[in-house]
C-alpha cells in the first residue's frame, strides 16, 4: 500500500488530508513541521513513505527547508509542495530543489489526488 | 539735470524773445524817422544795424539749445549706464542662487527628494533658499512616510490573504468532505452545503484579486509575454466556462480567425482576463443569453471581443466599469458573485502586455468586451515552454 507523508502546522488540516488521503485508499503519516519530517524520514531506509506531501511554510523548520535537507542526504522519494501562495515565485520555491508538483491553498483535493495518483503509477 | 537743461532751454527762449521784440520796436523807431526824413542816414543805418542784430541773435539761440539739447542727452545716457551697471551688479549677485534654485527645483520635481541648495547670495534669494529646502525636506518626510504607508498595506494584503488561505481550507474541505457523504443528508443539509461551498469559491476569488491588486499597487505583478497561440488558449476558456453558461441555457460561441498570428503575451494571464470577461457576460446577462468570444486580427494587433446580449451597461458607469469595486447593476440576474475587481485587474493585466481594454454597450441591447493585443515579432515561433508548477497551481482562477 502506498503511505503518504503529510506534513502541516495545522492539525485540522492534517486531519482534513488524512481523511482524504485514507478515503482514497492511502495510508498516511503525519508531521506538525519540517524538524519531525527529517526525524521521521531516514533517507537510506527503503520501507520509507513513498510520497511525501508537505507544507511550504511551517514554524521551526519549512517544509521546503526540510525537503532540501534531505534530499541533500540522497533522498529521492517524489515530493508535493502545498504553499498558501497564489504563485510558486512568491514562496521562494528553489529551482533547484527537485519537486514534483506544487499546490496552493485552499487545496483542490480533486487536484491532490490526481497528483498522488500519478506519482503512484510511476514509482509502482 | 534733464529738468535742469530744460529750465534753462525755456530762459533762453524767453531771451531770445525778448531780444527780437526789443528790436523789432527800434527798426520801427528809425522807419517812422526815416519816412518822417529826420536824420534819413542815421536812420537807415539804424534799421540795417537791427537786421543784423537779429540774425545775430537767431544764430545764437539755435546754438545755444542744441548744446544744452546734447548736454542734456549726455545727461540721459550717463544715468542709463549707470542704472545699467548697478542692475547688472545686482543680476550677477542673484543668478547663481537662481540658477542653484531652479536646477534643484527641476530634480525635486524629477523626484530627488533629498535634493537641497546651497543658501547664500543677497537677502531675497537666501530667503528663497530657505524656504525652498525647508519645503524639500517636508516633502522628503511626507514621501517616505507615504512610502511606508504603501510597503505597510502591501505586507498587509499579502499576509491577510496567505493567513486566511488556511482555514478556508478546512471549510472548504471539510464541506466537500460532507458532500461526498450526500446519499445520507438531507436535501437541506445539501442545499445548506452548497451554499458553503459557493462562499468559499467567492472568498477564494475575492483573496486572488485582492493579492493581483496588492502586487499591481507595488509594482510587483509582472508578467513572462512569450510567442503565444491565442486559439487553443481561447478554446480551453469556452470549454471551461460552457458547464457554468450549459446550467443557465446560455449559448456560448467561439468564432476564431483561423489564420490569427501568434501574439506575445503571458498565456496564463490571458486566460485570467478572458475567464474574468466571459464570467462577466455569463453573470450579468440572463438566461438564454448568447455569449460570444470572437478572435480576429485587426490593424497588427489581434483582437479579441466578449460580447453578450444582456441588459448592456448605462454610459455613466461603463465611465467607471474598470475602477475598483465598481459593479454593474445586478439587473436581471441573482447571479452576480464577483468582486468588484475583476475588471481593475483585468486592465491592469492588458496595460502591462501593452494592450488596450474597452467597452461598448448600448443598454437593452448588450455589452462588448474589446482586449487587443499586441503581436509576437515577425518569424516568432510559439514556446511550449510548460507551465510548470504553475499549472497545478492554476486550480481555481
Amino acid at each position: 500500500m502506498t503511505t503518504v507523508l503529510i506534513a502541516d502546522d495545522s492539525e485540522t488540516i492534517l486531519l482534513l488530508m488524512r481523511t482524504r488521503l485514507e478515503l482514497a485508499g492511502y495510508e498516511v503519516e503525519t508531521a506538525a513541521d519540517g524538524q519531525e519530517v527529517t526525524e521521521l524520514v531516514d533517507p537510506d531506509a527503503t520501507d520509507g513513505p513513498d510520497i511525501l506531501l508537505l507544507d511550504a511554510m511551517m514554524p521551526r523548520k519549512s517544509g521546503i527547508d526540510a525537503l532540501r535537507e534531505l534530499r541533500a542526504a540522497g533522498l529521492e522519494t517524489p515530493a508535493l509542495i502545498v504553499s498558501a501562495h497564489q504563485d510558486p515565485s512568491d514562496a521562494s520555491a528553489p529551482q533547484d530543489l527537485e519537486i514534483s508538483g506544487y499546490l496552493t491553498k485552499p487545496i483542490d483535493f480533486d487536484l491532490l489526488l490526481e497528483t498522488v495518483a500519478e506519482l503512484t503509477a510511476k514509482t509502482g | 539735470m534733464t529738468v535742469f537743461g530744460v529750465a534753462h532751454i525755456i530762459q533762453q527762449r524767453q531771451d531770445y524773445e525778448n531780444g527780437i521784440e526789443r528790436s523789432y520796436r527800434t527798426e520801427m523807431v528809425a522807419r517812422v524817422k526815416l519816412a518822417e526824413g529826420v536824420a534819413p542816414k542815421a536812420s537807415r543805418h539804424a534799421v540795417l544795424r537791427q537786421e543784423a542784430h537779429r540774425e545775430e541773435l537767431r544764430h545764437s539761440i539755435s546754438h545755444g539749445t542744441r548744446n544744452t539739447v546734447i548736454l542734456v542727452a549726455a545727461g540721459l545716457l550717463a544715468g542709463l549706464l549707470g542704472a545699467l551697471l548697478l542692475f547688472a551688479g545686482l543680476i550677477a549677485t542673484m543668478r547663481r542662487p537662481l540658477e542653484a534654485l531652479v536646477s534643484a527645483a527641476g530634480r525635486l520635481a524629477a523626484g530627488d527628494r533629498s535634493t537641497r541648495v546651497e543658501v547664500g547670495g543677497p537677502a531675497e534669494t537666501a530667503a528663497l533658499g530657505t524656504a525652498f529646502n525647508e519645503m524639500a525636506a517636508e516633502l522628503e518626510l511626507e514621501a517616505s512616510e507615504r512610502d511606508r504607508l504603501d510597503r505597510m498595506k502591501d505586507e498587509f494584503v499579502l499576509t491577510a490573504s496567505h493567513e486566511l488561505r488556511s482555514p478556508l481550507t478546512s471549510v472548504q474541505g471539510f464541506a466537500e468532505l460532507l458532500m461526498m457523504d450526500r446519499e445520507s443528508l438531507s436535501p437541506r443539509q445539501v442545499e445548506t452545503v452548497q451554499i458553503i461551498l459557493d462562499n468559499c469559491r467567492h472568498l477564494v476569488r475575492l483573496l486572488n484579486d485582492l493579492l493581483d491588486l496588492a502586487r499591481s499597487d507595488a509594482g510587483r505583478l509582472t508578467i513572462k509575454p512569450r510567442p503565444t497561440q491565442l486559439t487553443p488558449l481561447i478554446e480551453d476558456v469556452v470549454r471551461t466556462m460552457r458547464a457554468q453558461t450549459d446550467a443557465d441555457r446560455q449559448t456560448l460561441v467561439e468564432r476564431i480567425d483561423p489564420q490569427l498570428p501568434l501574439v506575445e503575451v503571458e498565456p496564463d494571464r490571458i486566460r485570467q482576463i478572458l475567464v474574468n470577461l466571459v464570467t462577466n457576460a455569463h453573470e450579468y446577462s440572463p438566461d438564454e443569453a448568447t455569449i460570444q468570444v470572437i478572435a480576429r486580427v485587426a490593424d497588427s494587433v489581434v483582437q479579441i471581443d466578449v460580447t453578450d446580449n444582456g441588459p448592456g451597461i448605462p454610459a455613466a458607469q461603463a465611465d467607471h466599469i474598470f475602477e475598483r469595486f465598481v459593479r454593474g447593476d445586478a439587473g436581471l440576474t441573482q447571479r452576480v458573485g464577483g468582486t468588484g475587481l475583476g475588471l481593475a485587474i483585468s486592465k491592469s493585466l492588458v496595460d502591462l502586455h501593452g494592450g488596450t481594454i474597452e467597452v461598448d454597450s448600448v443598454v437593452g441591447r448588450g455589452s462588448t468586451f474589446t482586449v487587443r493585443l499586441p503581436l509576437a515579432p515577425p518569424g516568432a515561433i510559439e514556446s511550449t515552454a510548460p507551465s510548470g508548477p504553475r499549472a497545478l497551481a492554476e486550480g481555481q482562477r
